[in-house]
């Protein structure tokens, strides 16, 4: 970070890399989506733009810069791009330092606060949950964390997308060696059972912890109805919003929030300039949105 | 565990002047640290690199890392050059402080000391640019030393300390609370008493003695909360001291933020998340680095 652009391990595209265009590209990005390419990572972000500058048949980054910038169509080339820089993003377990966050320091919260009301029900939200590994990911950790320090305790978790094919996927919650790389097989062999010789199927022991729902999240008339919720996960969903949209969602989430709640978007994700109501926290490799409970000052701990 | 008085170590602390593992350079190398830029004489600098070869060769193998550009630099005079004064003397000082601690005397690995200390010295330097502190350079310097006072548990107390520090990965705290609460005293405690011993100027002793509690600091407040706050960035950033601290912190509602943002106000529109981002993007390169320079071969 302290040499500017990055020549770095990229073999052949070296002198590309050295295009000031993919600089701008990843400003770009950044300001529309939020989504962020440090020096180091342009080379990645250099492959996924030559794909679809082969696509829309533009020679330079500069010139695809364009693109995704100035033509009429700019809204449908960010998306396509969006999607490459995403892609394969989705399996189980996908990001150890938010579920280590949620172990070590959010839930002990939670737990600490909720269970002195008397309160022993915890809600999450899988907000754009695609075909499923997010919320089975939280369920699975959750029972096994229910084992050890929250014992008695209900979990509901709330598992919202806007597309009808991926909600039908989720629901029948079959998955192959892809979404379960990274899962393991104590965990395999007690929350799924064999489906075909390739794949696995969650048993309902599992799935009787989500609630599948199909939502919109530009939709208010339901949005105003999500409450009460201890935390959301978001993840790479609002990349695809325009700004106004952002907004507009993140209100709903600060209000569909408990006080002291979180927020969690994808790892490269950031709210900057979006929203300032909720206070960035920072934990071991995640960082968190946190909503203060209310007359809190800063100082102490969140 | 018994707890120790810093008191009793004091003399123990006072003779790593004198310990035969110390480099002879460390002390011209402080005064020359803490002299105006156009003051320091290249012939100098490299004179006292060229005083002990380990240092002359761990000083070039940083100057060429992929951090600072993978250059080619074959002599210290063409290191210098293509660095910069200050850089090549606070790498100096680094790859000189490494020698106080034998290879098999480390209260923890020297990589992961190292990795944090260059972590530190980066953010440090990077925010330093960010929000127009105007002495990149010093805070580079200070994030680099910070944590003096390890190298000082480390010699003054060995057994102790690796104990002290197998409570904190245990338990998941931070390692001056663990200190505090098992050693009975912090190392900033016992780094500021060999800071004043090598006669470190009054912001870089302050760095060292308050990096844990800026509002204390009664000098270069700015600087020692920079670095307080570069330093929790590390930590959780997976340049820590190689284990998991459960921490959640609300950085820009730190007392140290508050200090720094008295002084620079441009530090209220800093984009944390991208800095954070940055960090993330730094890691494999300040890994590689500090495994190139100081990993036993």
């Amino acid at each position: 970070m302290e040499t500017g652009a990055a020549t770095a391990g990229s073999g052949g595209e070296a002198e590309d890399l050295r295009d000031p265009a993919y600089l701008k590209i990843r400003d770009a990005i950044y300001q529309i989506s939020g989504i962020y390419q440090s020096d180091e990572k342009l080379y990645l972000l250099a492959s996924r733009c030559a794909r679809r500058m082969r696509a829309v048949k533009a020679n330079t980054p500069a010139e695809y810069l364009e693109h995704l910038t100035l033509r009429g169509d700019r809204g449908a080339e960010l998306r396509l791009l969006l999607n490459e820089i995403t892609i394969g993003e989705s399996y189980m377990f996908r990001s150890p330092p938010q579920l280590e966050a949620l172990r070590n320091v959010v839930l002990p919260q939670i737990l600490a606060t909720k269970g002195a009301m008397g309160l022993k029900r915890l809600h999450l939200w899988s907000a754009g949950c695609s075909t499923g590994e997010e919320p089975y990911t939280l369920a699975m950790f959750l029972l096994e964390e229910r084992e050890k320090m929250m014992a008695g305790w209900n979990i509901d978790i709330l598992a919202t997308d806007l597309n009808d094919n991926s909600l039908t996927a989720a629901e029948a919650g079959i998955y192959g060696e892809y979404a379960l790389r990274s899962t393991s097989d104590a965990l395999r062999n007690k929350y799924f059972q064999p489906y075909d010789d390739k794949r696995l199927q969650a048993t309902d022991r599992l799935k009787s912890l989500i609630r599948f729902e199909r939502v919109n999240l530009n939709d208010d008339s339901k949005m105003i109805f999500m409450k009460g919720m201890d935390v959301i996960f978001c993840c790479n969903v609002l990349i695809y919003f325009d700004l106004s949209s952002k907004r507009k969602v993140m209100q709903h989430f600060y209000s569909n929030l408990l006080p002291g709640g979180y927020l969690f978007l994808g790892h490269a994700e950031s709210l900057y300039q979006v929203d300032d109501r909720f206070h960035l926290v920072h934990f071991p490799g995640a960082i968190g949105y946190w909503k203060p409970p209310t007359g809190y000052r800063g100082g102490g701990k969140p | 565990m018994k707890k120790l008085r810093l008191q009793n170590l004091i003399p123990r602390i006072k003779a790593m002047d004198a310990m035969p593992a110390v480099p002879t350079i460390v002390r011209p190398l402080v005064e020359l640290l803490q002299l105006p830029p156009d003051q320091v004489r290249v012939e100098r600098v490299v004179q006292l690199v060229s005083y002990d070869s380990t240092i002359a060769a761990h000083c070039l193998r940083m100057a060429n890392s992929p951090l600072f550009g993978r250059r080619n630099t074959e002599t210290v005079r063409s290191a210098i050059v293509a660095l910069g004064l200050k850089r090549i003397q606070a790498i100096l000082m680094g790859c000189s402080l490494n020698r106080i601690v034998p290879p098999d005397k480390w209260a923890f690995d020297a990589v992961i000391f190292w990795r944090h200390s260059l972590g530190c010295a980066l953010v440090s330097s990077r925010m330093a640019k960010l929000i127009g502190y105007p002495d990149p350079e010093k805070a580079y310097l200070a994030g680099l030393l910070h944590d003096l006072g390890i190298l000082v548990n480390t010699v003054a107390c060995l057994a102790e300390y690796r104990e002290c520090i197998h409570i904190a990965r245990e338990t998941h705290v931070a390692l001056h609370q663990s200190e505090a609460e098992n050693l009975g005293f912090t190392h900033c405690q016992s780094g500021k008493i060999l800071a004043d011993q090598w006669k470190f100027s009054a912001d870089l002793a302050a760095v060292v003695e308050y990096h844990h509690r800026p509002g204390s600091a009664p000098v270069a407040a700015p600087l020692v909360s920079l670095v307080h706050l570069s330093d929790l960035l590390c930590r959780l950033r997976d340049l820590g001291y190689g284990y998991y601290e459960a921490i959640g912190v609300d950085l820009a509602r730190e007392e140290a933020w508050a200090i720094l943002a008295q002084h620079h106000p441009t530090l209220a529109s800093m984009d944390l998340a991208r800095l954070t981002m940055d960090i993330d993007g730094a890691m494999e390169d300040i890994a590689a680095t500090v495994d190139a320079v100081f990993k036993p071969q």
